[in-house]
């Protein structure tokens, strides 16, 4: 699962972001194994 | 230089002494304003609800400097051990600290002086005595195989040159079926190696 935030939005980074189509992102994952 | 398959080429202890002096700043001068959002502001922005941020230390809260909510799938329970790496001023570690309760464990990594003792004054303040604050690189945790039920971390991971050795880790801490829960920022668009290499881009 993941979900994404335009976390620069606003900030000095916004320009950088931008170009490269920067997302704050968070993410779940699980080890195999019980 | 020379840089390994999804390894960039910049001398890994200047960056890190680089990105120490940034988040030495955060950590004791959030009032300067950066490229990067901070504080409550940022964590509206990211989903945290506004209860939760105002049950923090303002001091934690003011530091803040994620990309993402490692809570947002839902809450850890409690009891369980909690690995937060790069735990910054704490901001994450005290939440997870409520939530996991006194029967439960945070091991909180940091390599920036300045931010482990914020994490710490936060835990004082707060009461909690369930949190160890540890320095370490995400690249080799102080920590024990088969330790955390979760690992949780904000807005480190794109700080770190060598990022396999940094989800190894993740893996080496975790026990079986542990989760991940991590915040952090991804590209959509390649970036040139040129820009990877360059050192004054990571730490800005």
């Amino acid at each position: 699962m993941s979900n994404e935030v335009d976390v620069f939005s606003g900030s000095k980074h916004e320009s950088d972001a931008a170009e490269f189509e920067t997302r704050g992102v968070t993410v779940f994952a699980r080890k195999p194994g019980s | 230089m020379t840089a390994s398959p999804g390894v960039a080429a910049v001398d890994r202890e200047e960056l890190r002494a680089r990105i120490a002096s940034k988040y030495r700043d955060v950590a004791i001068n959030p009032e300067l304003g950066f490229h990067f959002h901070t504080g409550a502001p940022l964590a509206a922005m990211l989903g945290y609800p506004a209860a939760v941020v105002a049950s923090l230390p303002p001091g934690t809260v003011e530091s803040f400097a994620g990309t993402g909510n490692p809570f947002l799938f839902g809450d850890l329970l409690p009891g369980e051990t909690v690995v937060d790496i790069g735990c910054g001023a704490g901001f994450d570690t005290l939440i997870a600290a409520a939530q996991v309760g006194p029967s439960g464990r945070v091991l909180s990594v940091d390599m920036t002086p300045e931010m482990r003792e914020k994490t710490a004054a936060g835990a004082r303040d707060m009461g909690i005595a369930h949190v160890e604050v540890l320095a370490g690189f995400a690249e080799d945790l102080p920590v024990a195989a088969a330790t955390a039920d979760v690992v949780i971390s904000n807005g480190v991971i794109n700080l770190c040159p060598d990022k396999q050795a940094v989800f190894r880790e993740m893996y080496r801490v975790l026990k079986p079926g542990g989760r991940i829960q991590v915040g952090d920022i991804l590209v959509h668009r390649e970036v040139p190696q040129s820009a990877k290499d360059d050192i004054e881009l990571w730490s800005g």
